[in-house]
């Protein structure tokens, strides 16, 4: 889950630095249309990789062993 | 006085099309969308719920849930295509950012338009099949099943341009500036693009098939906590488009404000028309959207051509 967290955070900076690059230097437009369909996406989810929260320890055992009906 | 000055520069802001940096107006057009689609789901279910007697929740209950998922414990299920499922998540949220830039930021093509709800058709279909949930499955099948639904989308798309002449939204506007608005020389196509509104409600929809209530939550039965709320804020961002375009297309451009007015009321017949509708059957659900569809082609050929 950790791995997950800084994951968020990296994709977070990432997406902060090329939306705040299209912002003040603005850019031609095909690149603020690229930068606004990846990134825009991509920082909504980063917020949600290290704001969600994560299953304690003990109990993260008990949901692997958890036998899988199938469907 | 100090009040009355800041209203008339807020009414300024309002009215007057600022040029703005590209970035931060596609940043703007979205936030507006998330919120003001937010609202009116919002207000989607309050409607529905004093119709049927009840309280019902807080009309930005839809927005709290939305920033509720976001911090609650996301565990992905262990039949979910991975990556895929997640994947699948953002495409949804990058194609309605899309539509946003196409739409009120650039006034693009209408045909863009539309291929991003045929998009949207697909990607119904893949996260109910990446989730692995036999719910997801039969929502996949149903997104595969209904986009026979989608006839009436392409058929207003063809009588716009019988009557316009263009697919372009700008050349749209400026056509009902000087001839006044669609819905009054085509309105049966108004009709078909309403059907289409009403088949993409969020709630209780008697024609939203991939969505209905015996599915749980259909495509999206398996994507809860951030995942959930990050499709929340597409889906926001589609209603708004949707409510939009309609206006746009058949209204003309109106002031931000007109817009929120005609947003409300479409939001408020929608509801009305939920609220006290059963939910289709799959094959009733298709069948009548493409028997309103081929009334509504036949009758506009017929507005168009004979009279």
């Amino acid at each position: 889950m950790d791995k997950l967290k800084n994951i968020g955070w990296l994709l977070f900076i990432i997406s902060v630095v090329a939306i705040s690059y299209a912002l003040i230097l603005n850019p031609a437009s095909w690149i603020v249309y690229t930068i606004s369909l990846v990134f825009i996406p991509l920082a909504i989810i980063s917020l949600g990789l290290f704001s969600m929260a994560r299953g304690r320890k003990e109990d993260e055992e008990g949901k692997r062993k958890e036998p899988f009906i199938g469907y | 006085m100090a009040i009355s000055k800041i209203k008339t520069q807020i009414t300024f802001l309002l009215l007057v099309k600022i040029k703005m940096n590209l970035m931060a107006n596609i940043l703007l057009n979205v936030l507006a969308a998330f919120l003001v689609g937010s609202v009116l789901f919002g207000l989607q279910r309050k409607i529905i719920a004093r119709i049927q007697m009840r309280p019902g929740p807080p009309i930005i209950q839809h927005l709290l849930h939305t920033f509720k998922f976001f911090i609650k414990e996301t565990v992905f299920p262990k039949t979910a295509a991975m990556p895929f499922y997640i994947v699948i998540t953002i495409i949804l949220c990058a194609i309605w950012v899309a539509a946003v830039i196409v739409g009120p930021v650039t006034e693009g093509s209408l045909l863009i338009l539309f291929a991003i709800f045929a998009i949207h058709k697909i990607v119904e279909h893949n996260a109910g099949s990446s989730s692995g949930s036999p719910y997801g499955k039969l929502s996949c099948v149903r997104a595969v099943f209904s986009a026979a639904a989608e006839v009436p989308l392409f058929a207003v798309l063809l009588i716009i341009y019988l009557q316009t002449g263009t697919m372009n939204l700008s050349d749209i506007i400026a056509y009902q500036d000087s001839n006044g608005a669609l819905l009054f020389s085509i309105p049966l196509a108004a009709m078909m693009f309403f059907v289409l509104i009403l088949s993409k409600a969020y709630y209780y929809s008697p024609l939203n098939i991939t969505m209905g209530k015996d599915l749980v939550s259909g495509f999206e039965t398996e994507h809860f906590g951030m995942l959930r709320g990050f499709m929340m804020i597409s889906e926001s961002i589609a209603w708004y488009m949707l409510l939009w375009i309609f206006l746009t297309v058949f209204i003309g451009g109106l002031t931000p404000i007109g817009y929120i007015v005609g947003m409300v009321v479409i939001t408020g017949l929608i509801s009305l028309i939920d609220a006290t509708t059963p939910i289709l059957n799959p094959n009733h659900s298709v069948m009548t959207q493409v028997t309103l569809a081929f009334i509504g082609i036949v009758g506009s050929i017929i507005l168009i051509f004979y009279l």
